[in-house]
């Protein structure tokens, strides 16, 4: 029993990983909160959804077409939000505002779509429990436990070991040496923004499946921020270690007080954190630069 | 006055309280709070239940259930406001889904989904114009107080700020603990003129709402907020029939403004008589004098 809750648990942190690694992202390279980021996970379920209803295709090509969703509308996002307030060097707060706005619209978009009604993903598994000894899992949990590792395992290689990813390191840490360096920040803020897109994509139709689709499936992106908060804002790292860690306790309170008082005691769990050890686990703390 | 209008202007009124106290903190501090619903929330539960189980008089309850919601706000604030401000927009998201939960939650207390019902409808149009009226003025009387300038000094760069002696952290905490208070007063209206609350008109998209309301006219100007605020919020009551498309058209708006003019619609223009001369006498300082925020 015990050890189930530990398995269901580690698979939803899975998928909080993918959420808090995209928002992470782009906090890392702007030094922004992204609000859009829980609605692009909606829209680009949905945008799966449409696309492929009545397809009958399987998990793998329903990945695929969210994932090149979220990419292109947080690719339109980052032109339509972003670029100017970028190239006028404006406040900060702008940023804040426009990825508000940008959510805003995207909810607004799929609820025209839409209407206020739920959608279930078709069944991808003919055999929705794996037994593992006396333990029950389900096939979905295990599986977007694997496909959420592989996507987190490609990221940590791209950021780590490619020049794209070395240029993103370099424009996170100071973006006017960098460009001065030769890197075309706009062109890699652009793929930043594109690889968050794809995260928020593929965590999108994994909510879709865990919980049913419907258009505020993207308020659940508040998961990724505590585990963003938990591990330290803007460490891709703390992001998973936080989501994991933050899926595990929040799957035993849950069995513990039930869904109201589970989220509650998350919160508080996070506002405690903030108290005594305000940089996350990571301990990567980003100050207001002087 | 017909009452369909005497109902846009009440509803209207209510709001404008809201965005008020949004505009003292984002307008003013320079911080987003996405939770800032679940205020209004807590006023308007709050003040609600105190009237039906513990039949305090409605004063009181609004009294208690204002302070109430700000000693809240100070337990929520005590964390954050010591660190940038990125995390005070977090954490306000995280309350407010924690508020959406527990109340929907905790159904012999609130009602659960279905709402909290019989609350008296003791407030009219009067009593909400003369609050809007009243709110506005302490805003634009903190905004020139030494506060109000110490909230603006360190939107501006919270670091100079800290430098020139001013309490980064007090002056955070004081900002956001008005804007609850105000915020949580106009919930307290909202339970008595609808007589009824249900969970589900107190998510983040109302927060994001009135952010965008402030910008929209003007994140400088508390003239332009109000009026952004007066229009954004009356409009959608009057044209019904295009509900599911107001926040887009919103957004769209905003995104325009935000682009062009980041600035808002009125910059930082106040209507104040000084002011008000100089746009009559015709010469042109207002325009020149324009400047955008970098």
């Amino acid at each position: 029993m015990s050890l189930q809750i530990l398995i269901n648990g580690i698979a939803t942190g899975s998928i909080y990983a993918l959420i808090a690694t995209g928002f992470a992202l782009i906090f890392n390279v702007l030094k922004f909160s992204n609000f859009s980021h829980g609605a692009t996970m909606t829209a680009s379920a949905f945008v799966a959804y449409f696309l492929l209803e009545g397809a009958g295709l399987g998990l793998v090509p329903t990945l695929l077409v969210a994932a090149a969703a979220g990419a292109l509308i947080a690719l339109v996002g980052e032109f339509v939000g972003f670029r100017r307030i970028l190239l006028n060097h404006s406040s900060a707060t702008y940023f804040f505002v426009s990825s508000i706005t940008l959510g805003t619209l995207y909810e607004g978009l799929v609820t025209i779509k839409a209407g206020s009604n739920f959608f279930n993903f078709p069944r991808f598994f003919s055999t929705p429990t794996i037994n593992i000894g006396a333990q029950v899992i389900s096939t979905s949990d295990v599986v977007m436990f694997c496909i959420s590792m592989v996507a987190l395992l490609i990221l940590a290689f791209i950021i780590q070991k490619t020049r794209l990813g070395r240029a993103l390191r370099a424009i996170s840490f100071d973006r006017d040496t960098a460009q001065l360096m030769g890197i075309n920040s706009t062109r890699i803020i652009q793929l930043t923004f594109v690889i968050s897109g794809v995260l928020a994509g593929i965590a999108g139709v994994f909510l879709g499946i865990k919980y049913t689709l419907y258009p505020t499936l993207g308020s659940l992106v508040v998961k990724g921020f505590i585990a963003s908060v938990i591990g330290g804002l803007g460490s891709l790292t703390g992001a998973v270690i936080g989501a994991v860690l933050l899926g595990v306790v929040e799957t035993i309170l849950l069995s513990l007080l039930g869904s109201g008082y589970s989220t509650i005691a998350t919160f508080a769990i996070m506002l405690v954190f903030l108290l005594f050890r305000p940089q996350g686990i990571a301990g990567s703390n980003v100050q207001e630069k002087a | 006055m017909s009452a369909l209008i005497s109902n846009v202007l009440t509803q209207v009124f209510i709001t404008l309280i809201a965005v008020a106290g949004v505009y003292v903190l984002t307008g003013l501090t320079g911080m987003f709070s996405l939770g800032q619903a679940a205020f209004m929330a807590i006023g308007a539960y709050a003040s609600g239940l105190l009237v039906i189980r513990a039949h305090l008089p409605i004063p009181l309850a609004m009294l208690l259930a204002v302070l109430l919601a700000t000693v809240v706000g100070y337990l929520i604030g005590y964390p954050v406001v010591r660190l940038r401000r990125d995390y005070i927009s977090l954490v306000t998201l995280g309350f407010g889904e924690a508020i959406a939960a527990l109340l929907n939650r905790m159904t012999t207390l609130t009602g659960g989904a279905s709402g909290l019902t019989g609350i008296p409808r003791t407030v009219g149009l009067g009593v909400t114009a003369v609050s809007a009226v009243i709110a506005i003025a302490l805003v634009a009387s903190f905004k020139t107080s030494k506060y109000g300038r110490q909230c603006i000094a360190l939107r501006g760069d919270p670091l100079a700020a800290q430098a020139m002696g001013i309490n980064v952290t007090r002056v955070k905490m004081i900002a956001f603990l008005l804007s609850v208070a105000l915020t949580a007063y106009s919930g307290c209206l909202y339970a008595f003129y609808m007589s009824y609350v249900d969970p589900s008109g107190f998510g983040w998209k109302k927060s994001a709402d009135w952010v965008i309301m402030v910008f929209f006219g003007g994140v400088n100007s508390l003239t332009g907020s109000t009026i952004g605020a007066f229009v954004l919020s009356g409009l959608p009551q009057v044209l019904r029939s295009l509900q599911n498309y107001r926040y887009v058209i919103y957004a769209v708006l905003v995104l325009i403004i935000l682009n062009f003019k980041p600035s808002g619609l009125l910059g930082e223009w106040e209507l104040t008589p000084r002011n008000v001369k100089r746009l009559f006498a015709g010469r042109k300082k207002p325009a020149e004098k324009k400047q955008e925020e970098v």
